[in-house]
């Protein structure tokens, strides 16, 4: 029974992944400005701070890293690394501090949304498929992003908080 | 207890290493090319395309009906009946509409499938790049329909870009607008040749062109075929912007807007068989020149 109910988290959050990088995916396609946002990153870090588990955020951060880096022209790994970091940190952070509160959440959405932007390029310059020059659009590109991540994120975030305690 | 506590820590840092140790090694062995992991890609894409394709038709389907259908819906009840007709009557008339529109779209692609040498493919966008960090879009072609790595895809406007994925019915096409990408150019009146270079943006910069003395705003560029990647003659887009360079008054910044829309990029054309020989230098053609 208990096999049961781990083999269906485990789909769950399977179905979780996939879509959430068909989503950005498409959302990307149809809304130009969709491409600062970054939902798998957001999804990795909600689900550090809500598993606590180490080795789940690793997982589910490798594999959403890995399908964004597949679906895009960057280098297999840039993503799937950077991913894996923050789902790490993540679960980490959420063992150490209060992540139900908003003003944490913030800051830590904030923070590993400038990093991720920071370590995809640094790897993407290490394998050569980065932009030339890192510049001061690319900074700009990056505090933007992070907004955009940080409010959708605490969106999301909210609502699903909502409706985890609806049904539980 | 903390032994218990200590030993989930050491397995959780095991498991970092581990997993970054794999995304480590997949970037370097793409780097140095000594494994060909095309085939991770091929399977993921293969896998996740067909999705996004689906999830977009679907996506599709219900705008269509929703902006054709339940959003007109209780406007006047009393002419319910008769809205009705009006609606349905829209309905078809804006599927025609837009049927019409793709037609003209595709036969203007395939105007251009005349003018160029070589065998070449139509092919639908069904996802853009999910990260910034890159310009590039899916499309519903792959290997299966002869499309490869370095295919030029174009629209009637002119080049859209070249792919460089490409599974066995998926393919990601790298824009022109991609800060790595560049393109053989001629200036269409001088001849003059340069490379022009995706600045992450919505626009080429020029790069490498021996004269740019003359050069101003509304001059059009196309293809140089030099690259061996675009065929020669294709339209590529026009200067919108010439200004001194900073720190460097001698030499210029000039910004060149793609003639293709990138940004609603629908159905596109991927040369898949271009043509064998490049016309690498052509006097008569300069010597026509105004």
């Amino acid at each position: 029974m208990a096999r049961i109910t781990s083999l269906g988290i485990a789909g769950r959050l399977a179905v979780i992944i996939v879509a959430t990088v068909i989503v950005q995916g498409i959302l990307a396609l149809k809304l130009r400005v969709f491409g600062y946002f970054d939902l798998p990153l957001i999804c990795s870090v909600y689900y550090g701070f809500t598993l606590g588990n180490p080795i789940a955020s690793i997982v589910i951060g490798s594999f959403l890293g890995l399908m964004q880096d597949s679906l895009s022209g960057a280098p297999l790994g840039t993503n799937g690394f950077s991913k894996t970091l923050i789902g790490f940190v993540a679960a980490s952070a959420g063992a150490k501090f209060n992540v139900d509160q908003a003003i944490t959440r913030v800051f830590a959405l904030f923070l590993f949304s400038i990093g991720d932007g920071l370590l995809v390029s640094i790897l993407g310059l290490m394998a050569d498929r980065g932009s030339s020059a890192t510049n001061s659009s690319d900074v700009g590109n990056w505090l933007l992003s992070a907004t955009f991540n940080t409010l959708l994120g605490l969106a999301l975030f909210g609502y699903h908080d909502r409706w985890s305690d609806a049904t539980t | 207890m903390s032994r218990i506590v200590a030993t989930s820590k050491r397995s959780g840092y095991i498991a970092l290493a581990v997993a970054l140790v794999i995304q480590t090694g997949l970037i370097s062995i793409q780097v140095s090319r000594r494994i060909d992991t095309t085939f991770v890609r091929s399977w993921i894409l293969d896998s996740l395309a067909p999705m996004e394709k689906l999830v977009d038709q679907a996506l599709q389907g219900v705008s269509y009906v929703w902006d054709n259908y339940f959003f007109l819906i209780g406007v006047n009840k009393e002419n319910e009946h008769l809205k009705a007709l009006v609606d349905d009557l829209r309905i078809k008339l804006d599927k025609q509409q837009e049927d019409v529109a793709e037609v003209q779209r595709l036969r203007a692609l395939l105007s251009v499938r005349d003018s160029i040498a070589g065998r070449t493919v139509v092919a639908r966008v069904v996802g853009r790049d999910p990260t910034r960090s890159n310009e590039t879009i899916t499309i519903d072609k792959g290997r299966a329909h002869g499309v490869k790595p370095d295919s030029a895809v174009i629209t009637a406007d002119g080049i859209v870009g070249r792919v460089i994925h490409s599974s066995n019915f998926f393919s990601i096409v790298q824009l022109i607008v991609d800060s790595q990408s560049a393109v053989g150019v001629l200036e269409r009146s001088t001849r003059k040749q340069a490379i022009l270079r995706g600045n992450g943006g919505r626009d080429l910069d020029l790069e490498y062109t021996d004269d740019d003395t003359d050069m101003k705003e509304g001059d059009v560029f196309i293809t140089s075929g030099l690259d061996r990647i675009y065929p020669k003659g294709l339209p590529v887009g026009s200067i919108v912007s010439v200004r001194p360079r900073k720190g460097a008054a001698l030499f210029k910044t000039i910004v060149v807007r793609p003639s293709s829309d990138i940004g609603r990029l629908e159905e596109v054309m991927c040369v898949v068989d271009p043509p064998e020989t490049v016309d690498v230098f052509d006097p008569t053609e300069r010597s026509a020149a105004p």
